[in-house]
């Protein structure tokens, strides 16, 4: 079921007002939502559901044992190994499964052993790289004292709430477990907010990722040695635009939906493409999984407390591991490992003598200086997640530099506008948002409603006949 | 709502309506954003009624479909009662968009007389009975078969179009034919999802194809249809036809008159047909439901041998046991992965071993090449 088609309308609209009614009495609440997210969720597959639920009792479990053996560290430890583990098989099994297959077998035949491995073409269950990363905050969390263990019902509600199971935002369980303790209140819903997430969000995604896709990107990642250089470029451009415009849509989406039914999220974009290097970028971008590849990688892996190298190390794995999660192909290590080596550049400037001068020295020049570059950095390795092979990344990166001058018939007005509307909302002044919501909330029903559904119109005029899933699904 | 349960416990008064928020916006109540939601949501079916009902219209046969109809049917009458089906066709219009309409008239050109295979013909296309293209001289003699020429000041002009199947072979045969300077490629690969011949109301391709293969003077067009079309639906059908279920009889024989029409459109018109057969999938069943409409199209090319050629996507992407291959071994050996995770699409790479295919049909057809051995004299 996705968030915007007529099916996805009607089942929130009979969810949200039954939400309202159970909510004052949340024992009665919570299996009406795990109901209704295990509805959701089905609408893709109903054999999912089992996976779902095997996740939640699998985490479940281990996670009251993990808690039970608090003074007893090396069995806390093997618990917490299987409980992880478990869930990284599962993980590794539908989503690497094919990768690992064809890889070695590749690797094999390259040194002349011929051993037939056989593929198993595997449906990916829709969103499980995020419930599991959140499955494993969970027992992670127990075992570090962070959290104790909640009800199987609260969990069950945690892991399968519909608004961020199929892709996000990744919520810690301190962040959301107590909003379940209790009834939210019915006289402080930030209806304002939610609309306008889940109006900008649709926008985002119906109008602009899927005008730049279905315009130019799909067209020219497809075959780029038949387009100019200038198409190739902006292209590359539009695509940075587009995967900006589809995820954060969807989050913006879910988080509105949340708040709709009185729950908050976590922020999980904010202006990536304003950041002014690539350590900003990533407090910008898919936030919910930066913090958790840094509080579940990177500082187990000992961060920055063991000398430099190890530092640098431990920044390299997290990046291409978190490439890797992406999706299971090798381009893909490769965007990581672009912003990994990145990242280490700038740690390395950051960290050598005289460095915090440098930076108290840097003017409004310097800083467009920064923001420019770092983009560039950021379209450069998107390009490689984009690619469906090494030999169409390398066609686009040698294409940049071989056709100019030649017709450019796909760099219309339509496009430079979309990635100028994409780009420049990320440049918008904050109070800008704040007028229009602030203006929005005096107003009464019916003209609320009204502005709605023209948003909702024009969106739909805008957009093409049918909307291709979200991006992130697929991670 | 939560409001009401909390005034019935007493409280002795109605609740606020809004409590103050942080940066100067006013929070609200549950009650009332389940009142602007739904208000919203049914003001904005007004203003898209007419795009929902063409949706709900296109929607396969069946009980939910006869549902959403009983719905969909009304909401139209009011909104355009009351003009606000106006808005969002200013906004189509503006941007250059056709309103929604349903079109399901099928103009299909008269049936050819049936042509005898030629014996060398390796996969059902003749060189001797090939179009008459924009640029080269028309058909050869049977008795010797010469080949339409192509240079780069005339250029074969070539499309491809069909359901989302296409795209992927498709811009792979861009990619293996768009690098010889005799071809042209004549706009972007024209795939349209979840569309097929068996409703036209969901796209008319029979229109669609006519007005294109004219207006951009094809020279060869490369087709893919039916992975929408393996059920027993039709629209369109002719005064005085019923259907029998799919694959049946009376199915199988309008099927095939729109397979063959949409052949003769564009041969008739100078193009000559390259038409890719349905692929093996995952499913099993779906699998068998390809297979039958494979059947129909390869009869109907055999029949048009020489303006029409039926590559085999099926056997192509098929294990050494006819089964569905995910991955399959390139010319190395080495393993690459032909299909995408649906099971159905292809990837990049089975996209390149069906534009292999393609290159050879168009090869037997037309002379794309010997320009190359002008320019080495010249030169």
């Amino acid at each position: 079921m996705l968030f915007p088609t007529a099916t996805f309308a009607i089942f929130f609209m009979i969810v949200l007002p039954l939400s309202w009614l159970l909510m004052p009495s949340v024992h009665r609440w919570r299996p009406f939502i795990i109901a209704a997210s295990f509805v959701f969720y089905s609408w893709w597959d109903w054999r999912f559901v089992l996976l779902l639920a095997g996740s939640i009792l699998w985490n479940q479990l281990l996670a009251v044992r993990i808690h039970r053996a608090a003074g007893q560290p090396s069995l806390s430890r093997s618990l917490l190994i299987l409980a992880v583990g478990g869930n990284l098989a599962i993980l590794g099994y539908f989503k690497y499964y094919d990768f690992f297959v064809s890889s070695t077998q590749n690797l094999l035949t390259l040194v002349g052993i011929d051993l037939p491995l056989e593929v198993r073409t595997l449906v990916l269950p829709v969103g499980i790289s995020f419930y599991t990363f959140m499955g494993i905050s969970y027992v992670v969390d127990t075992y570090r004292g962070d959290t104790v263990p909640t009800t199987l019902e609260k969990f069950a509600v945690y892991l399968s709430f519909f608004p961020h199971l199929v892709a996000g935002p990744i919520v810690r369980p301190n962040e959301l477990i107590p909003q379940f303790d209790s009834p939210r209140s019915a006289r402080r819903v930030d209806t304002s907010r939610a609309f306008y997430l889940i109006a900008a969000g649709l926008f985002k995604k119906v109008v602009i990722s899927s005008y730049l896709a279905s315009n130019i990107v799909d067209e020219v990642f497809a075959n780029p040695s038949q387009h100019s250089s200038l198409e190739i470029l902006i292209a590359i451009y539009a695509y940075a635009v587009q995967i900006y415009a589809d995820f954060s849509g969807y989050t913006d989406i879910a988080i509105g939906i949340a708040l709709l039914l009185g729950f908050k999220f976590p922020q999980n974009f904010d202006s990536p493409y304003a950041a002014v290097s690539l350590q900003d970028f990533w407090r910008r971008w898919h936030m919910t999984l930066s913090r958790w590849l840094r509080d579940y990688l990177y500082i187990p892996l000992g961060g920055s407390r063991r000398g430099a190298a190890i530092a640098y190390r431990n920044l390299m794995l997290t990046m291409l591991i978190g490439g890797l999660w992406h999706g299971a192909g090798w381009t893909f290590v490769v965007w990581g490992g672009i912003h990994g080596v990145g990242l280490c550049i700038e740690r390395w400037r950051r960290t050598r003598p005289g460095a915090s001068t440098e930076e108290l020295s840097v003017g409004a020049a310097g800083l467009a200086w920064r923001r420019l570059l770092t983009f560039h950095v950021v379209c450069f390795a998107w390009i490689f997640f984009r690619a469906d092979t090494f030999g169409v990344a390398w066609e686009m990166i040698t294409g940049l530099f071989t056709g100019w001058g030649e017709p450019s018939p796909l760099v219309t007005g339509g496009v430079l506008l979309a990635i100028a509307v994409g780009i420049g909302s990320q440049y918008l002044p904050a109070r800008v948002p704040r007028v229009v919501l602030a203006t929005f909330s005096r107003l009464n029903v019916v003209a609320q409603a009204a502005v709605l559904a023209l948003s909702l119109m024009v969106t739909q005029a805008l957009g093409p006949q049918d909307v291709a899933p979200f991006i992130y699904f697929q991670f | 709502m939560a409001v009401e349960t909390e005034r019935a416990r007493g409280e002795g008064r109605a609740p606020r309506p809004a409590a103050p928020a942080e940066d100067g916006r006013l929070l609200s109540t549950a009650a009332r954003a389940v009142v602007v939601a739904a208000l919203a949501l049914l003001l904005a079916a007004l203003l898209n009624a007419q795009n929902i009902y063409k949706s709900v219209y296109n929607q396969p046969d069946g009980l939910q479909r006869d549902i959403a109809l009983a719905f969909a049917g009304p909401l139209r009458e009011v909104s355009m009662a009351l003009r606000l089906d106006r808005p969002r066709a200013w906004v189509e219009s503006a941007i250059g968009r056709e309103h929604a309409t349903i079109d399901t008239e099928i103009v299909l050109p008269p049936p050819p007389v049936e042509t005898t295979p030629t014996p060398a013909s390796g996969s059902g296309s003749s060189p001797g009975s090939a179009p008459t293209g924009e640029g080269p001289s028309g058909p050869a003699a049977p008795t010797k078969p010469a080949k339409p020429r192509f240079t780069p000041e005339n250029t074969m002009r070539l499309w491809v179009a069909g359901d989302s199947l296409v795209i992927t072979p498709g811009y792979a045969v861009y990619r293996a034919l768009g690098q010889n300077d005799a071809v042209e490629i004549v706009g972007d690969v024209d795939g349209r999802v979840a569309t097929g011949l068996a409703r036209p109301d969901v796209f008319n391709w029979f229109r669609h194809v006519a007005e294109q293969v004219r207006k951009k003077k094809i020279d060869t067009v490369v087709f893919n249809f039916g992975a929408n079309d393996d059920h027993g639906d039709m629209t369109g059908l002719p005064k005085g036809v019923s259907l029998d279920g799919f694959g049946e009889p009376k199915w199988t024989r309008e099927y095939a008159r729109r397979v063959g029409g949409l052949m003769d459109t564009a041969s008739q018109a100078g193009a000559f047909v390259v038409w890719l057969g349905l692929p093996v999938t995952r499913d099993a069943a779906q699998s068998r439901r390809f297979r039958t409409i494979n059947r129909i199209v390869s009869a109907e090319s055999r029949k048009r041998s020489g303006a029409v050629a039926f590559v085999d996507m099926y056997a192509m992407l098929s294990d050494d046991d006819g089964k569905f291959a995910p991955y399959l071994p390139d010319a190395s050996g080495q393993l690459e992965k032909v299909r995408a995770d649906d099971g159905v699409h292809l990837e990049r790479a089975g996209g390149d071993i069906v534009a292999r295919q393609v290159v050879r049909e168009v090869r037997r057809v037309y002379d794309l090449w010997s320009w190359r051995n002008d320019d080495a004299g010249s030169g």
